[in-house]
């Protein structure tokens, strides 16, 4: 029987519906036709034998069949094309608080025109934003928001930056490049928040057209990364190195979790690691914990763990260390390594009081490593 | 644990010579394979030791494939009809899968009638994912409402293939199309992430039949498909033990390659551990010496 025929057969004998049939069903369930989905032909991959393909942007390499989608969720191979779904297809979009980001020696007491797509490289069992980044491009609402529209909105809102961030920008590397491409056009400068599971083609072209670039380490062992992060530490660790080697700002983040990666004497190995590798001015946040997505069962960090961690980092000699979410507390301000005076005060996103002028320290003439204007 | 029962059975002259499929052969293909998994006198006595009357029977069926290597509509919509010819109401009959547009690019139409068999996918508006994260061993997924909700008794209609990674996707990493995450489990050949995810409430205890479309096999470079590495095989595969029935469509993919020059997936580094670890969690049997194989045609 002809699959026509059969068709036929069963629809006559009631086993296959027209979808507008009677019902209430018929309305719960009105088929989504097309999802919101870019086909945009990807960067950075091989084509190989037989419609495979090698995705070359971040250390996954993920090799993959046709119709099969990258680790990423936000990739997919059609017929032996890379395409990326998520060009220009932003599912979050705000005016943050560059202190936010967050980033303290980057245009402070600015704004940045901040934006995601769905999609991560990387799937961490604490991410605070996972139901935009732990999903696949079809399940967000994204709007089209193409690059010049980026950077037009950047301008309505007075934002001198543009940042890429909520989830991990390296997944919708081709619709962050090009914006920031059009930023610059116009003079807006480009920020990223990565967990830096880059390879390092794609970031050597990154570093060309962005300015600054926060790098989440997780943690400074690679048990954390492959129980905690599903990733990989080394290539976040070449990430730091090279964009220090670049024109680009860089400030670190580490979470501090309770149990998970909270030990002093992994944060004193950490510290000594930065202060060889990329210097001691690189600014370094620990940031508070609290309980989120897959781990549920630890408290938020203790204040004094972070106190305690952040002392272990200063007593290595790093520049500047500083406390996140700990609203209100000192440690959130910046303070001259030479004099000791407070030179950006802080209470949460806010800025009360810069004391630094033409990139110096007002009190002492120090100079104060970032961009400030 | 007993031992695992396993149905292959064979369908003579279930292609065309146009290659097209036999809609009776099928229907007799799967009457048969029921009857002889649940020792009964016929497929409907049988299907009443599987299903409860009020069931409402979702067929997860695979069509990532697109039209050459999905689930075929010719088979699931046997199968619909093999059940409600079993006393199933056909209203409470659901064939599924991930989006509407993987069901219709694999030839199905779409059909969500309150009062007959239904053909939708999570993607439909009103079904959609649960909300609330189900953390279960290295499991961190949001599971298809479908699944959670509607569904109370489950049968995985996959496509047997072989698969890149997995080595072998068959009827287990069929959930993975329950879930809204499932790029996330295909690191370390997909192992520990397909029996974990078997072992997931929502699948656990509403899963109660493996049926593996073996009518063609992929049995290279899978799980896209590739005509050169395509047999039709003209098997299905029953088994309410998941891993066994997993197990045997495996042996039928090693059979081919072997048939046809090519290295074992043991020799290619893609064994399908998965199945090795399902049975340490006691979700039914993977070796070959703890499963009963019939084999028929009909």
């Amino acid at each position: 029987m002809e699959r026509r025929q059969f068709f036929k057969t069963l629809a006559g004998s009631s086993l296959l519906l027209s979808s507008s049939g009677a019902g209430f069903l018929s309305d719960l369930f009105a088929f989504q036709e097309t999802a919101n989905l870019s086909r945009v032909e990807a960067r950075y991959y091989k084509k190989l034998p037989d419609r495979e393909i090698e995705c070359q942007l971040c250390p996954r390499n993920c090799r993959l069949g046709d119709k099969e989608r990258g680790y990423c969720g936000v990739r997919e191979n059609i017929g032996g094309t890379y395409y990326t779904l998520v060009y220009g297809k932003a599912c979050a979009a705000n005016v943050d608080p560059i202190e936010k980001k967050p980033f303290f020696h980057f245009l402070p007491n600015t704004t940045a025109f901040s934006i995601a797509t769905a999609g991560c490289n990387v799937n961490c069992k604490f991410c605070q934003n996972w139901q935009i980044s732990q999903v696949r491009a079809e399940q967000v609402r994204p709007f089209d928001l193409p690059p010049q529209d980026v950077v037009a909105n950047a301008l309505r809102y007075n934002c001198p930056s543009i940042s890429y961030t909520y989830t991990e920008p390296v997944v919708f590397f081709e619709y962050m490049y090009d914006t920031s491409l059009e930023a610059r056009k116009k003079g807006i400068k480009n920020c990223v928040v990565t967990a830096g599971h880059f390879k390092r083609e794609p970031l050597l072209d990154l570093v060309k057209v962005v300015d600054a670039i926060k790098v989440d380490l997780k943690a400074f062992n690679q048990d954390f990364y492959t129980n905690y992060v599903r990733g990989e530490l080394q290539p976040v660790l070449e990430t730091i190195k090279t964009i220090r080697q670049s024109k680009v700002w860089l400030e670190l983040v580490y979470l501090v979790i309770p149990t998970l990666n909270d030990n002093t004497e992994e944060i004193r190995q950490m510290s000594q690691w930065i202060k060889n590798e990329i210097g001691p001015d690189v600014p370094l946040h620990f940031s508070r914990f609290h309980p989120m997505y897959l781990i549920q069962n630890l408290p938020p960090t203790p204040v004094s763990t972070l106190e305690k961690i952040r002392d272990v980092a200063l007593g290595e000699g790093l520049h500047y260390v500083y406390i996140g979410n700990v609203p209100g507390h000192r440690a959130e301000s910046t303070f001259c390594p030479r004099c000791q005076k407070m030179i950006i005060e802080r209470v949460g996103f806010e800025v009360k009081k810069i004391e630094i002028e033409g990139g110096n320290c007002k009190f002492c003439g120090n100079a104060i490593p970032g961009i400030w204007a | 644990m007993n031992e695992a029962k396993v149905a292959v059975i064979r369908g003579k002259g279930v292609f065309t010579t146009d290659g097209d499929l036999q809609q009776p052969k099928i229907v007799e293909m799967i009457q048969r394979g029921l009857q002889i998994l649940t020792g009964s006198r016929d497929a409907q006595e049988g299907l009443g030791q599987i299903f409860l009357k009020n069931d409402r029977v979702g067929i997860k069926i695979n069509t990532i494939g697109g039209r050459k290597i999905s689930t075929r509509p010719e088979l699931s919509l046997s199968l619909a009809d093999v059940l409600i010819k079993g006393g199933l109401p056909d209203k409470n009959i659901l064939i599924w899968d991930r989006t509407n547009r993987e069901l219709k690019e694999a030839g199905y139409r779409l059909a969500s009638n309150s009062n007959g068999l239904k053909i939708f996918a999570t993607d439909s508006n009103g079904a959609g994912y649960e909300t609330e994260i189900v953390s279960h061993l290295n499991i961190g997924s949001l599971f298809s409402t479908i699944q959670t909700n509607f569904v109370t008794a489950s049968i995985s209609l996959a496509i047997l293939k072989d698969h890149g990674l997995a080595g072998v996707t068959a009827g287990m990493k069929n959930y993975y199309g329950a879930i809204h995450n499932p790029n996330k489990y295909h690191d370390t050949r997909c192992n520990p992430y397909i029996a974990e995810l078997f072992d997931a409430n929502p699948i656990k205890k509403k899963h109660r039949l493996s049926i593996l479309d073996g009518l063609i096999v992929q049995y290279n470079r899978g799980p896209s498909y590739h005509a050169q590495w395509a047999e039709p095989c003209g098997v299905l595969i029953f088994s309410r033990d998941a891993p066994a029935a997993d197990s045997v469509g495996w042996q039928i993919i090693e059979k081919l390659r072997a048939k046809k020059g090519l290295p074992s997936l043991k020799e290619d580094k893609r064994e399908p551990a998965y199945l090795m670890t399902a049975e340490k969690m006691g979700l039914g049997r993977s070796g070959a010496d703890k499963i009963q194989i019939i084999e028929d045609e009909v």
